[in-house]
């Protein structure tokens, strides 16, 4: 898992890899949704490719919610999910749980508690990598 | 779908954002000063409608059930449920007082260190009490009856009541289809959700806002004609400038949470109220919470929160969010009834000293420097989420015969 000191340093050390690293643009382009998804976004990094979707769609704030996933790269040992506010600098009032399954995987315990930017910032480590993949949505 | 995207793309996205809204400012014209805007109107929009859809407490199996809405009533103003028989939950809880005692802080064989809040739109929460530390209405509900300062009778007491009265066994019997058992805490957890029942039943009316936010959906201007002009200059403001509706959302005017508003939580000299951060110790050390053996939801569908939530050092001094309809019936205000009117609550954000919040980093709360015309607009607004007409007061029931 990769952990973070401080809240506002995670951000900008997330930030830093998002915009750094150009995506592997092969890599990203060969990621196909999972069989059985009708809907999902993908996000691409250098090192992994995630294709994401909430469980129930849209979120809503203030409201519970599931992620399902799927990596796409090289083999993955741990998996962190958090939530983060930038405007506002806080995170969520609830700690997720990532259930792995090889490159896929769940996250339960998910509340966006305020309307606004919110990130949904995925840690990945594998054996020789590790990285930060971030996604926004605007709750309204 | 919600619209997720890279951050790349968001940028792109809100460069030609900018670009459009840039090119459009040359060519508006000035609006009027009531005139809302497309934003302003979308974030008007989410306070409603009212009242939303609602459906029994899985975790609670007579929620919503007559028999056990009738016993719960006659629970709620049975004194014979505190210890020395004198305190009922209407003691602090007054329907006549919108379900509260306007006291700062309330009493029951003791005074206690927090305001009773009023019991409207509960069924509507996720958490209870001002801690949070609570994850259900019955679970709720049992903390007066085990607090001896406020009616303490405890699980042998009540249950020794329940089984030796007639009509209360009665009741019992009727609510919950068999007579009280062997188990005391389990009379007792029966009897808090009893109450519940009847407090789920506690949702507020329509108000003056609630037709001008509906008028507003369906465009019709007539209907949106008839809200106060100061209520609008409010509402602009509550969604706006004030930030009001970060935390205050949706249509219970609520986002359920947590927040450190400024307010001093010191109980008294050398002792310090741990708000939600209590909250959260008391609720993981209780056995009647929603993964404890009382919920009767064998799924526990509702108990995400309760297996998620995380005890945050910010969470220190910080207390629930509480709903605003009917905001105007239920002086005096915060967790201990320190701010005697909404006024006061106005002008303690309006000035708000920002060295006071432990927000640990965090960015919502800002010193307003609101105008004395801002803050009457933003009293007027809060005045407009009382219902109308008020709803009946439940009242103690006659006495009747339970066979």
């Amino acid at each position: 898992m990769v952990r973070h000191g401080r809240p506002a340093l995670a951000a900008a050390f997330a930030l830093l890899l998002a915009f750094a690293l150009p995506p592997a643009a092969s890599q990203a382009a060969a990621c196909a949704r999972p069989a059985d998804w009708t809907g999902g976004t993908k996000t691409a990094g250098e090192v992994w490719t995630a294709w994401w979707r909430p469980d129930p769609a849209p979120i809503k704030v203030s409201a519970h919610f599931s992620i399902r996933f799927h990596l796409c790269g090289p083999p993955v040992s741990r998996v962190s999910v958090r939530g983060w506010m930038p405007d506002h600098r806080h995170g969520m009032n609830y700690r997720p749980v990532v259930a792995l399954n090889g490159g896929s995987g769940t996250v339960d315990g998910l509340l966006f508690h305020m309307p606004g930017l919110w990130q949904l910032i995925l840690g990945i480590r594998g054996e020789t990598a590790r990285e930060t993949l971030i996604a926004e949505t605007v709750l309204e | 779908m919600t619209p997720w995207h890279s951050r790349a793309s968001a940028a792109a996205r809100l460069s030609a954002l900018s670009v459009v809204l840039w090119l459009l400012s040359g060519l508006a014209m000035p609006a009027p000063a009531l005139q809302l805007t497309a934003e302003e109107e979308r974030r008007i929009l989410r306070h409603g409608p009212w009242p939303p859809a609602s459906r029994p407490d899985p975790s609670n199996r007579v929620s919503g059930t007559p028999a056990a809405i009738a016993f719960g009533r006659t629970l709620f103003f049975d004194p014979r449920l505190s210890v020395s028989g004198t305190i009922s939950c209407a003691t602090c809880h007054q329907p006549d007082r919108a379900w509260a005692d306007g006291r700062t802080r309330s009493r029951g064989h003791r005074t206690v260190e927090r305001n009773a809040p009023s019991l409207f739109n509960l069924r509507f929460n996720r958490w209870f009490g001002w801690d949070g530390a609570h994850d259900t209405l019955w679970a709720q509900n049992l903390r007066p009856l085990l607090d001896w300062r406020e009616m303490g009778i405890g699980p042998a007491g009540a249950a020794r009541l329940v089984r030796s009265d007639r009509q209360l066994s009665c009741g019992y019997r009727r609510a919950f289809g068999a007579a009280p058992g062997e188990d005391d805490d389990l009379i007792l957890v029966d009897l808090a959700k009893a109450l519940a029942a009847l407090l789920e039943t506690l949702v507020t009316g329509r108000t003056p806002f609630d037709d001008f936010r509906d008028a507003l959906a369906r465009n019709d201007a007539a209907g949106q004609a008839r809200y106060p002009a100061a209520a609008v200059r409010g509402l602009r403001l509550f969604i706006g400038r004030g930030n009001c509706a970060v935390c205050h959302f949706g249509p219970a005017f609520t986002n359920g949470e947590f927040a450190d508003a400024g307010v001093p939580h010191f109980i008294e000299a050398g002792r310090v109220d741990p708000g939600r951060h209590g909250g959260i110790r008391r609720l993981r050390s209780s056995p009647y919470t929603l993964l404890g053996r009382f919920n009767d939801d064998p799924q526990r569908s509702t108990a995400a929160g309760t297996r998620h939530v995380r005890l945050r050092e910010s969470a220190f001094g910080e207390f629930r969010v509480p709903g605003l309809r009917n905001v105007a019936l239920t002086a005096p205000y915060m967790h201990a009834g320190s701010l005697r009117t909404l006024a006061d609550v106005v002008h303690h954000y309006s000035t708000i000293d920002e060295e006071r919040l432990h927000a640990g980093g965090e960015r919502i709360l800002r010193r307003l420097d609101l105008s004395e015309r801002e803050r009457s607009d933003l009293v007027s607004f809060l005045e407009t989420l009382t219902e109308q007409p008020r709803r009946p007061v439940v009242r103690k029931p006659a006495h009747v015969q339970c066979r």
